[in-house]
């Protein structure tokens, strides 16, 4: 080798080297803060859909079939769970709902928490006014769209995303009812 | 199976790469303006796209995520992915000066191709196993060729066309481009 | 130091609507004027970082690892921004996600390291990092402006219509992007036609 192809190999490993030192010193600076904001984001999805409670849900999650239970509970008394479910049935991909679940099996919130669905169309189902409508719904309720004969208003343009909101429900309900049991024992 | 065949769908058509995810669209426009050409480029992409996505997905497993430096993944893979173009560029040239001819002038375009990173990291952020990236890769990369060769030949006619002095050139491109992307927005729904 | 380094970048040479440049950010998250001008500000923080690295130590950089050197450079600046917005802009960070890691592969950041840090001093090169990142900033600003006004009936959040107005959903949907951006183009070439016009007027009048 002569001494240009050394130079460049020295050059390149120096800016390389320099560059991981620097990052690796902003990643230590901002990893807590990041964890902290996604930890945020959660219990932010907890709060919608849990009654009030005094706990921390995500630190005293129990795992039931290999999903995650996260229990609300108000001075030491167990009030709800909160779960995800998923319908793989959106206009354009999954779509992901964190619903809370109390002892009788009712409804008490839910949240979208990932869809692709269209703006202006199927994202309606990120509005209060759906979520709320499966507020106080047990399984034996008929939850489906008015379309299919169930009680969940659909919005006028998309009848897709509000089902498969329905089905997620739905699936999450059936789960819930055997898990209850479950974590009883 | 059936799951692979939808995400190949999707891939392809539903969120075609650049006309619902706007990846790649500096060549979309750059080598538009004849059929041949964007044959060739779609076929170079798919070449580096399908092998730069082995290799990142091999380096996230093997050794980012090992060793806990995911922050370096945005350095690691665009290294690679301009290596890679390096060496896919004097392999070609030394065996196969015809495919050198025909492909040569896309390959150094080809390092700051938005698709190919983009692929790379949406493989890891999906999560995909090995065989779902494969699947997933190729069929971008076939989503890219498709709309790229589709729009070089609405392309081709447009420059016949009597097109409004203002809008000659690259504003009706984008136009004719929006058009072609409401057609596709016909495909969403599809996979379901 | 030269005020054109900084002009230049925003109007003349203006990264988007002049030279067609930074496309994949400029479309893919402009649906509201607010995300337009966050990317747009991502995009400059990193233009000013590898502008100014670039020039400082061009002359150590061999000329035959030109390119691999500024593209390690760009890609740090990139991933430093990366983290400091999803650690202090989580939000924001959701929204333009994918596109942030992409700045890397912005050939308007690559473009001026080349062409003009590689060959001009530290104070030009920073000038001309803001001058360009405003530009950009002021383009991507435009059009998610009017995608948001056209196809969500706001601006910056604030509803414009009354109640009961339906927009056109299309507008922040991707052919809304191709095409709005086909009209401001348009109307570019409008602007620069009758500045044309003025000037040839005034020379056959002169």
């Amino acid at each position: 080798m002569n001494r240009n192809s050394v130079m460049m190999v020295v050059v390149l490993t120096v800016i390389a080297g320099i560059a991981s030192l620097i990052l690796a010193f902003v990643y230590d600076f901002t990893k807590d803060r990041i964890a902290e904001e996604y930890r945020k984001d959660f219990l932010k999805g907890l709060n919608v859909v849990l009654p009030e409670f005094d706990n921390e849900p995500d630190k005293e999650a129990v795992e039931v079939e290999g999903r995650m239970l996260y229990p609300a509970k108000k001075e030491g008394k167990l009030l709800a769970y909160a779960v995800q479910s998923v319908s793989p049935k959106g206009y354009s991909g999954d779509i992901v709902v964190l619903m809370g679940v109390d002892l009788e099996g009712k409804v008490t919130g839910i949240e979208i928490l990932k869809h692709a669905e269209t703006p202006g169309l199927g994202n309606k189902i990120e509005t209060p006014h759906f979520r709320d409508s499966f507020k106080g719904l047990t399984k034996d309720d008929n939850i489906a769209v008015k379309k299919d004969g169930g009680n969940i208003e659909q919005f006028s343009g998309a009848t897709i995303s509000p089902r498969a909101v329905c089905e997620a429900v739905t699936s999450g309900l059936a789960f819930m009812d055997k898990a209850l049991a479950e974590v009883e024992k | 199976m059936a799951e692979l065949a939808l995400i190949f769908v999707g891939a392809v058509l539903v969120n075609n790469f650049v006309l619902s995810r706007f990846l790649g669209i500096c060549p979309f426009f750059g080598v538009s303006r004849q059929v041949d050409t964007a044959i060739g480029m779609s076929l170079a992409v798919t070449f580096v796209m399908a092998v730069a996505g082995v290799i990142t997905w091999i380096i996230q497993y093997t050794v980012l995520n090992k060793f806990g430096i995911g922050y370096l993944q945005t350095i690691v893979f665009i290294l690679v992915i301009a290596s890679l173009v390096q060496f896919v560029e004097m392999v070609i040239e030394k065996t196969s000066p015809d495919l050198y001819k025909s492909l040569g002038i896309f390959l150094p375009l080809i390092t700051t191709n938005c698709a190919i990173l983009g692929a790379a990291i949406i493989n890891i952020q999906s999560g995909f196993g090995f065989v779902t990236m494969l699947v997933f890769t190729i069929g971008s990369a076939l989503g890219f060729g498709l709309a790229l060769v589709l729009f070089a030949g609405l392309r081709e006619r447009t420059e016949l066309s009597d097109i409004p002095y203002l809008f000659r050139g690259v504003p009706i491109a984008f136009i004719t481009a929006g058009i072609l992307a409401l057609a596709f927005m016909g495909f969403s729904g599809l996979v379901k | 130091m030269k005020l054109a380094s900084l002009t230049d970048g925003i109007f003349k040479n203006n990264a988007v609507l002049k030279q067609v440049l930074g496309l994949c950010p400029a479309l893919a998250v402009t649906t509201s004027a607010v995300n337009g001008i966050a990317m747009g500000l991502a995009t400059t923080a990193v233009l000013i970082g590898s502008n100014s690295v670039v020039s400082l130590i061009k002359s150590v950089i061999p000329a035959k690892v030109r390119i691999p050197a500024f593209i390690v450079i760009i890609a740090s600046f990139v991933t430093v921004v990366d983290l400091m917005m999803n650690a202090f802009v989580h939000d924001l960070h959701k929204v333009l996600g994918l596109f942030i890691p992409l700045i890397v592969v912005n050939c308007v950041v690559l473009g001026r390291a080349e062409s003009f840090a590689s060959k001009n001093g530290v104070g030009d090169s920073f000038l001309d990092a803001v001058g360009t990142g405003l530009g950009f900033t002021f383009a991507l600003f435009l059009l998610g402006g009017i995608r948001e006004i056209l196809g969500n009936g706001s601006f910056f959040g604030l509803s414009l219509f009354p109640e009961g107005f339906s927009p056109a959903i299309l507008m922040i949907l991707p052919p809304g992007a191709f095409i709005v951006l086909g009209f401001i183009l348009a109307a570019n070439n409008w602007i620069e036609e009758r500045k044309r016009a003025k000037a040839g007027r005034a020379v056959t009048h002169g």
